[in-house]
């Protein structure tokens, strides 16, 4: 049954906003056939994900996804079957005055952050009453059975162990971004907010026994990298080195490749929402730079997603694993818990591995979105 | 108007021209410094109850209510009778309508309370911001700590844990803060 769907996205910062909701856009119209309209109100941020976007185009179509400028002045639309606020971004008022006088109710589901936190589960699938008797539903992504899941295609995990298998193709993706490695070097994508802790993990790589190769796409960790080399600018494909580290800038690539960015690497450093759930799809070892609230409030919810996630590590990894999170998000030296994840290094990779198939097993965010609307209606 | 941030136990509000008493609230921090309420909703007109999220940023028409002085008189099971103290006119409410301060309603409290009256029919009661109650049980000091820094689990006459300093001993009297919950605010001077 094919339902219209109208997502709504507000870009405040950064890529998370958008990324989330154009990967969720494409994945209803790819898999299950479904009519979807992606309300945008700031294009720019649209076309470094989708280079093909007209970022002054007021409608397009990208890949089935009907695509279009969020204006600042709401015009009359047609209402869809199911309206999707991400991230509780206010739809427009012309748009609930719509959603009022439609004859048969849409489905209004606010799309919250993902959070590991234990109260997730207890408010997902819960109504919001308003006084003017629209009715909005809460719909939580998460770790556990009763969230909504995390957005994953259905071949996501075939195509990554079709890349694997392939040493062709890790090698020419790497070399279509000018990345020619050393055999046996150790790869990490680098994928970050500004953090003082960041000179002292480049210390720590440069003074390892093993060669390491940084790949670090465009970003705002950039300036301290940059700081740290001790130069004014590192141009797209250029090569530092220092000691036994080998940096280099990689353009923003658009999602399918930062999938094989991350596929490619050994260790993923990633921040915000969505690069930290691709990173886990790519069952590798990860550092998650998580989004920095105020109150302290990050902390909580990065705590929380430790706690699930080092369930099955031995105690001295998850202390190792946990210590290095904590250095980093708290902008720390990163020297010593660098070489404490070192010592426990394959039974990190292997628990990666393990914990990104036991998610597999969950239902994903756009089909249970879709199930969701079913049993709805 | 309120807030779905300012949402507490005994609020009213309107929805669907339905006065809807919040008997639960449970605040959380969601994602980029947003918020969000969870609230346990009772009908007041059909006894219905459901749960409901809001944003902290949501705005609900609430109802305006009367509030009297009461103290609480006796507890029969699950029923809790309440005095009003300016004309002594008894009324009674179920422990699900005071489930969040229940947790510091016990026998023998002499708190004055504002109970909260819809269209004269008593539909909740709050406790004062600062209550004071004797510890129960809890273990000897562990650390010998006076800061107040370090606490321990510690269980009020009711059966109410909560976490008070490591120097508080059985039969000492506690402040509690009633807005968040029930904290342990300090040693009471009884």
């Amino acid at each position: 049954m094919k339902a219209s769907w109208d997502i709504f996205c507000s870009v405040v910062d950064n890529y998370g906003d958008i990324g989330v909701t154009w990967r969720l856009a494409r994945q209803l119209v790819a898999e299950h056939q479904q009519g979807v309209r992606l309300w945008v109100d700031d294009m720019r941020a649209f076309v470094p994900l989708c280079p093909e976007a007209d970022a002054g185009a007021a409608r397009q179509w990208q890949q089935g996804v009907e695509v279009c400028q969020w204006p600042a002045q709401w015009s009359a639309t047609e209402v869809a079957d199911v309206v999707v606020e991400a991230f509780a971004c206010k739809l427009p008022e012309g748009y609930l005055q719509a959603m009022k006088a439609r004859e048969k109710p849409a489905l209004w589901i606010n799309l919250e952050y993902l959070s590991a936190e234990d109260w997730v589960s207890g408010c997902h699938g819960l109504p919001s009453m308003r006084p003017d008797g629209l009715k909005r539903m809460f719909f939580f992504p998460g770790f556990t059975p009763d969230t909504g899941g995390l957005l994953r295609e259905a071949d996501l995990l075939q195509r990554r162990h079709a890349f694997e298998q392939d040493p062709q193709a890790k090698q020419a993706f790497l070399q279509g971004l000018g990345v020619h490695a050393h055999s046996n070097a150790r790869l990490i994508s680098l994928f970050a907010y500004e953090n003082t802790g960041l000179a002292s993990w480049l210390d720590a790589m440069a003074a390892g026994t093993g060669p390491t190769h940084l790949l670090v796409p465009q970003g705002r960790i950039m300036g301290d990298l940059l700081h740290w080399l001790g130069i004014e600018q590192l141009p797209l494909g250029t090569v530092e080195q220092r000691g036994a580290l080998t940096v280099q800038a990689l353009p923003f690539v658009r999602q399918e490749d930062y999938d094989h960015l991350l596929w490619s690497c050994d260790f993923n450093a990633v921040r915000g929402e969505d690069s930290f759930v691709r990173a886990q799809w790519a069952g590798r070892p990860l550092l998650w730079h998580i989004y920095e609230q105020e109150e302290d409030a990050h902390w909580v919810k990065l705590n929380a997603f430790l706690d699930l996630y080092v369930k099955g590590l031995s105690p001295q990894a998850a202390l190792a694993f946990t210590g290095l999170w904590h250095t980093w998000n708290a902008g720390a030296d990163m020297a010593q818990s660098w070489n404490s994840v070192l010592q426990h290094w394959p039974e990190i990779t292997a628990h990666a591995r393990r914990w990104c198939l036991e998610q597999s097993l969950q239902a994903d965010l756009a089909q249970a979105l879709v199930l969701f609307y079913r049993n709805w209606i | 108007m309120k807030t779905g941030k300012e949402l507490k136990p005994g609020t009213v509000i309107k929805l669907e021209n339905d006065p809807w008493l919040v008997q639960k609230a449970e605040f959380t921090k969601s994602g980029r410094n947003s918020a969000i309420m969870k609230t346990k909703l009772k009908n007041l007109l059909t006894g219905y109850k459901t749960e409901i999220v809001y944003s902290a940023d949501d705005k609900l028409e609430d109802v305006i209510l009367d509030r009297k002085e009461a103290t609480l008189s006796f507890i029969s099971g699950d029923t809790y009778t309440f005095m009003d103290t300016t004309d002594y006119t008894m009324y009674e409410l179920n422990a699900e309508d005071i489930e969040a301060v229940l947790p510091f309603v016990e026998e023998g409290m002499t708190d004055v309370c504002e109970a909260i009256f819809f269209e004269d029919r008593l539909v909740s009661v709050e406790l004062p911001t600062t209550i004071v109650r004797q510890v129960d049980y809890t273990e000897g000091s562990a650390r010998g700590d006076t800061s107040g820094k370090v606490m321990k689990p510690a269980k009020l006459k009711n059966g109410t844990e909560l976490s008070v300093a490591d120097f508080v001993e059985i039969g000492d009297w506690i402040e509690i803060d009633t807005r968040d919950g029930g904290s342990y605010k300090g040693r009471a001077k009884v």
